[in-house]
């Protein structure tokens, strides 16, 4: 279905938004109109990417990272600074119908189909703007109303469905036109975890039939460990991290979390390790370290008391990028080396 | 309220018409007017073109292969036909029972013909009153006062064929006139078929003019567009 390299490229690819600091009051109100302070905000970087046919891209990043900003570029909803960029062989900033027809993209936070009608009546409205033949539109949305379980809301009033109903809806409506990149913005923001779940599996299912090229963001990493080939992370608009998630995993400090229960608590503070003190009175004892320093944390609890109970866990995925980002974030704030 | 006006104005002069037209002539215009003008007015769908691109409700639009342009000249269109149709049942009705003065009903479909005309040119000019909210904060501000200075130009206050000279041949070559003045002054009887042409023709080089004028602008705004919203 789609055979192209290098679907997406992207070569220095470049925004910055330029606003401007309005100080309180009317005064400074009336004075904004001679006098204003412009502020140049970088929110992506220069940005060189290629992204094959078929790749599931976890984009994530904290907020303001420069997530959605990339997204807006690729889909065309903004004009880039600087570089250039390249979606199935269009600039997608020159809006050409036929490269829009190609693709889609997912707003989590924005409804995209007609709040007042039901979303049979906005899909027969898209099938008229994609150009799809009648038929055919209809039976693709009877499909994927099946394989997401909502057949039968279709004909009520959009703006009387759930959050996670309407979510529904809204992938039924950038689905319809078998787009061949898909961008999701954070699709399953603000549902509750049995929404998430089904459209999680909705997603992984969708893609092993169709294998369109998708960049996903969002804050919950159970998308993107789930769904993603490949893992970029961004950090105050730029790309610090470009590979797979096992990758990603295998290369940052190995981490663990130790609990331990004491028997009988210190009567006063004790050092286990570097920097690490166990307070008096403490009855449970937790801590993330790196997996060389479990073994000697261990024996130093042991001799200062029995343990009633002991776990020790690997850091969950979200702890990992968490860490590193904020690692990235420091370095770029204070001008230290960056992970390359 | 404009009939008692106009009623009064022609009374006063102790005469039985005023400007060269009877006091029948004066209610008709302010009848049919009224509906013309509310039909040739656009606050509802400028002010959702103005609230799409402030809010980013627009990125439903640019990331689909259809006009932001057409798509709502669409809804306008058919929110006005329908409009219109409704609408015009009452001074028709009006017109050919109780006030049975100077329309010439058979002239109605051409005089709806050149309000539909001038229906496009409404939509250029909201359009690109819209884009300007890529540039400013709030732009309503901007739609009242277009509105309100159409009010005069279109001829729904009074007939523009009171105005002197050469105010009134500057007003009649705009091509607001043909919202109200012309059309009605036509199926009232003040105009003719030539006032109608020249109509026609000052709308055509409106919309040239005012869709040159939208065409940069909403190039200029979504190169600045910030995908608001998204």
């Amino acid at each position: 279905m789609n055979s192209y390299e290098n679907v997406i490229e992207t070569v220095d690819l470049t925004r910055v938004f330029l606003t401007y600091r309005k100080a309180e009051g009317i005064w400074n109100s009336i004075r904004g109109f001679w006098h204003r302070e412009y502020v140049r905000k970088v929110a992506l970087q220069p940005t060189t990417l290629r992204i094959e046919g078929g790749e599931i891209i976890g984009l994530v990043g904290a907020n303001g990272a420069g997530k959605t900003t990339l997204l807006k570029l690729l889909s065309g909803l903004i004009h880039p600074s600087g570089g250039d960029a390249r979606v199935l062989g269009y600039r997608p900033w020159e809006r050409k119908p036929d490269f829009l027809r190609r693709i889609s993209i997912l707003l989590g936070q924005k409804n995209q189909l007609w709040w007042d009608i039901p979303p049979a009546d906005s899909y027969d409205l898209l099938a008229r703007i994609y150009d799809l033949d009648e038929k055919e539109a209809r039976n693709r949305v009877t499909e994927l109303a099946e394989l997401l379980q909502c057949r039968d809301l279709l004909h009520v009033q959009l703006r009387r469905l759930s959050l996670g109903e309407r979510m529904k809806m809204e992938i039924i409506g950038s689905l319809l036109h078998r787009p061949s990149v898909l961008f999701l913005d954070e699709p399953t923001i603000g549902l509750d975890i049995v929404a998430q779940t089904n459209i999680r599996e909705f997603l992984a299912e969708y893609v092993k039939r169709e294998r369109p090229t998708i960049i996903l963001t969002s804050h919950y990493m159970d998308d993107i460990s789930k769904l993603s080939d490949r893992l970029l992370l961004i950090s105050k608009g730029a790309i610090v991290y470009d590979g797979t998630v096992p990758d990603f995993m295998n290369s940052v400090e190995h981490v663990q979390r130790l609990t331990a229960v004491l028997e009988r608590p210190p009567e006063s503070p004790r050092e286990l390790a570097s920097g690490l003190v166990l307070s008096p009175g403490t009855e449970m004892f937790t801590a993330e370290l790196p997996a060389t320093q479990i073994a000697p944390t261990l024996q130093k609890l042991m001799e200062i008391s029995p343990l009633k109970d002991l776990k020790i866990e690997e850091a969950d995925f979200e702890d990992v990028i968490r860490k590193f980002l904020e690692k990235e974030s420091r370095l770029r704030a204070t001008g230290g080396p960056i992970a390359t | 309220m404009e009939t008692t006006i106009w009623s009064a104005i022609v009374t006063s002069t102790g005469q039985e018409s005023f400007g060269g037209f009877p006091r029948e002539s004066y209610i008709a215009y302010a009848l049919w007017g009224a509906f013309f003008g509310r039909i040739g007015s656009n606050w509802m769908y400028e002010y959702r073109m103005i609230e799409e691109i402030e809010t980013g409700s627009v990125n439903g639009v640019l990331v689909r292969p259809i006009s932001f342009f057409e798509y709502y000249l669409s809804q306008f269109m058919g929110y006005k036909l329908l409009t219109t149709f409704i609408s015009f049942l009452v001074p028709i009705f009006i017109t050919l029972t109780v006030a049975n003065g100077p329309t010439i009903h058979a002239r109605l479909p051409l005089a709806c013909a050149v309000l539909i005309l001038y229906l496009f040119l409404v939509h250029t000019i909201s359009f690109s009153v819209a884009t300007l909210s890529f540039f400013l904060t709030r732009v309503h501000g901007f739609t009242v006062a277009k509105n309100i200075g159409l009010t005069i130009l279109t001829g729904e206050l009074f007939p523009l064929d009171l105005v002197p000279e050469p105010y009134r041949t500057w007003l009649l070559w705009l091509p607001f006139s043909n919202s109200v003045f012309v059309p009605v002054g036509y199926l009232t009887g003040r105009l003719g078929i030539e006032d109608v042409a020249r109509g026609v023709l000052s709308i055509f080089m409106g919309l040239a003019f005012f869709g040159m004028i939208a065409a940069v602008a909403w190039r200029a705004g979504c190169r600045r567009y910030s995908g608001t919203g998204a």
